[in-house]
């Protein structure tokens, strides 16, 4: 008699091979291992040269349906954030004007005390890295993939080490807003590991009062600033930067703002929970800082 | 599938999940035709995912073989409905894959909040996969009947 052809799940159990299994998890397991020992190094960034074109292909053609589910999830936000930003508007005003008035102040006062300073200004200001975008010095990067495992954070950027990117650079955003550092590179693409993933630290320092800590990715996302001294002052809405100590990133990086500070009296550091100053989610350009004027050794050591 | 899944999908969130195309793929292809052809495409679609993350290579690969060969189990085939067998294997198998990758990360030294992760992340992952799995099935069975009854050789 004849079988039907429509599938019954699991009607094909016959002649399974029973070493299949055994074989895969092996070899699985052999190239986490080599993985992990730096090995197969060579082998992934050829497999770079094919898929990150791919990859980039594929962004272009399905970034309208991206955009679609954006745009979704967009509206439900929006009321609540039209409110929110008319009320920041506001404040941002008077904010504004009190801040033109302490940028002529400090011009003033720069000439007249013939300032002079290892670090201008302009280097610790976001400013300047994006007056630069696309110069020599910040090839521009568009990001093109997210990550694929929930419990990483990272994203891929389009310029890779043919455009000058290397491991270990930072990448910021618009507002010099910092984005993270690139952990990885292909021939034209780069991995940049996000603020918020739990394997990054980031050497930072408080805007107002100067007091240092490390700032960690948290599982959900969010960000901890651990390591600050009990002595330190720590107000919500201090605004949170790079320290430059360690050499590893550019002085005066902004990494976000502080929404709640943690103090026990018994212990030997505070802790503050800060809010990103880059929306990753919605993430789309990004700039490589490639090269940047470390902290001296001098002012190292007295932080 | 591996692109679509890193760059249509990145983005994409039901409640604070993830759909995971891959993963549904793997997993009812494995209810479908077996373990074999699951464990394959597991394997394979798992390492080309692993060359696009930034975590260890073959991390998603030995993840999504856990959860084929659960999935692939001849559990419960004379109970209940197709649908109802295959959300449950579904869970099941979702279940493994995050367990296991969790468990890869642990191992090579990503710092892995187990309680975060397993509320947060997986639990959410894997009931909204879970619930998807239907509505992908009619795709996947079709595709079956038109790979005909030899599957793919290895």
């Amino acid at each position: 008699m004849r079988q039907s052809k429509r599938p019954s799940m699991s009607i094909r159990r016959q002649g399974e091979r029973s070493w299949l299994p055994l074989v895969l998890l092996i070899v699985g397991l052999l190239l986490l291992v080599f993985h992990e020992s730096g090995l197969l190094a060579p082998v992934e960034r050829a497999a770079h040269y094919v898929l990150d074109p791919l990859q980039r292909l594929f962004s272009s053609v399905t970034e309208g349906t991206g955009g679609l589910f954006r745009t979704l999830r967009d509206v439900r936000d929006l009321r609540s954030e039209v409110e929110e930003l008319r009320a920041q508007v506001d404040a941002l005003k008077v904010e504004n004007v009190r801040l033109r008035e302490y940028e002529a102040e400090a011009q003033q006062l720069r000439v007249l005390l013939n300032f002079v300073s290892d670090y201008p200004i302009s280097t610790y200001l976001g400013a300047e890295v994006v007056d630069r975008e696309g110069g020599e010095g910040f090839p521009a990067g568009e990001t093109v993939g997210g990550e694929p495992n929930p419990y990483l954070r990272y994203v891929t950027i389009n310029v890779g080490a043919q455009q000058g990117a290397g491991v270990g650079m930072s990448v910021v955003s618009g507002g010099a807003g910092l984005v993270g550092r690139i952990s990885e590179v292909g021939p034209r693409t780069a991995k940049v590991r996000l603020l918020t993933d739990t394997e990054s630290a980031v050497a930072a320092l408080l805007q107002t009062t100067r007091g240092t800590g490390l700032v960690i990715g948290e599982p959900d996302g969010s960000l901890q600033m651990r390591y600050i001294p009990q002595e330190e002052a720590v107000n919500v809405g201090d605004i949170v930067l790079t320290s430059g100590l360690g050499g590893l990133m550019p002085k005066g990086l902004v990494i976000g703002q502080v929404t709640e500070v943690q103090q026990k009296m018994y212990e030997t550091f505070q802790t503050a929970t800060v809010r990103p100053a880059v929306d990753f989610a919605r993430l789309e350009l990004a700039l490589v800082v490639t090269g940047f004027q470390e902290v001296p050794l001098d002012e190292a050591s007295e932080k | 599938m591996a692109l679509i899944q890193t760059t249509a999908l990145a983005g994409v969130e039901v409640l604070g999940a993830r759909p995971n195309l891959m993963l549904l793929v793997v997993l009812i292809w494995a209810v479908v035709r077996g373990i074999d052809e699951g464990l394959i495409w597991a394997f394979f679609g798992g390492l080309l995912l692993d060359l696009l993350s930034g975590g260890p290579l073959a991390s998603m690969a030995l993840a999504l073989l856990a959860g084929a060969y659960l999935a692939g189990q001849s559990l419960g085939e004379q109970v209940g409905s197709r649908a109802i067998r295959l959300v449950v294997l579904t869970v099941l198998g979702a279940t493994a894959y995050h367990l296991t990758l969790l468990l890869i990360l642990d191992w090579s030294g990503h710092a892995v909040d187990w309680g975060f992760s397993l509320l947060q992340v997986a639990g959410p992952s894997v009931l909204l996969n879970a619930l998807l799995a239907p509505i992908l099935l009619p795709s996947l069975t079709w595709l079956e009947r038109v790979t005909g009854e030899e599957g793919l050789a290895l």
